[in-house]
């Protein structure tokens, strides 16, 4: 249970979100040109990595936007938070 | 509001709560980004859509509730006819708004349920059940949250000091006014 500001509504419980896994994975240009295995990759393959971790989150109970947030995955700390098409923040 | 059936039929009552259904009422919910639509429906309502977060704005027919950047709640202050399906201002909405393809309006009048709760208990009664911080929303009259009541979706809206509307899917209202009493019961 951690506390998340939503860019949008301010302070919240971490109960009215929903998380999105894994943010800035970029759609192939061409997916026809892809093989199988190019395709999985896109689709399935996540880092799940223990540290700092760029992530996307869903207000699903309050204002309903996505957004990103910097999220430290071993102790929940959240290093930043920033809107949808905004750049990431360097580390 | 033609053929409508009230989900909760009773006013309860405890020390310092009263809770009862409000209905029918004329809901709303708009959406849009543009200038344009803001300017729109600022002219057809005659008043002005909350544009920060957690606010509303009240004439003296309407209420606006800000939901999310691009989207509010409009409901009546007054009670809508009983024999009378359509409402003046969903009309005139659809004319200024829908029809220019600024943005859409949406009739929720039977999909939210509004309870209306008075008394000095109010605040205590939802932090049994809600994670949010409602310390700021108490002050602030006119302040609007959308959150969560023992895991059902509600939005809330600061009508008056001790006074507070809330709104609730239909098929969620008979389960959170059941459990609103049991726990008003044990404040």
């Amino acid at each position: 249970m951690f506390l998340i500001n939503c860019p949008f509504c301010g302070e919240r419980e971490q109960s009215e979100f929903k998380a999105g896994g894994e943010a800035h994975i970029e759609r192939p240009k061409q997916p026809t040109e892809l093989s199988d295995d190019e395709w999985a990759e896109f689709l399935f393959m996540r880092k799940n990595i223990k540290g700092v971790q760029f992530e996307r989150w869903n207000h699903a109970h309050g204002c309903r936007k996505w957004f990103n947030i910097v999220r430290d995955t071993s102790d929940d700390q959240i290093k930043a938070v920033y809107k949808m098409g905004e750049k990431p923040p360097v580390k | 509001m033609l053929n409508y059936n009230q989900t909760i039929k009773d006013q309860k009552s405890y020390q310092g709560l009263q809770m009862s259904e409000k209905n029918p009422v004329m809901k709303l919910i708009i959406r849009g980004k543009k200038r344009e639509f803001l300017s729109a429906v600022g002219k057809s309502l005659n008043m002005v859509l909350p544009t920060k977060a957690n606010t509303s704005t009240q004439s003296e027919k309407l209420t606006a509730l800000w939901l999310s950047p691009d989207e509010w709640m409009v409901f009546s202050n007054i009670v809508a006819k009983e024999n009378i399906n359509s409402y003046e201002t969903e009309t005139l909405l659809n004319k200024n708004i829908s029809k220019l393809n600024l943005g859409a309006v949406v009739d929720v009048t039977d999909q939210y349920v509004q309870i209306i709760l008075k008394g000095d208990k109010i605040y205590d009664l939802f932090e049994a059940g809600s994670p949010f911080n409602f310390n700021e929303f108490r002050n602030k009259i006119g302040s609007v949250t959308q959150t969560i009541i023992t895991k059902v979706d509600v939005i809330i809206h600061n009508q008056n000091q001790n006074e507070v509307n809330l709104f609730v899917r239909r098929s969620f209202s008979e389960y959170l006014f059941s459990w609103m009493n049991d726990s008003a019961s044990r404040l």
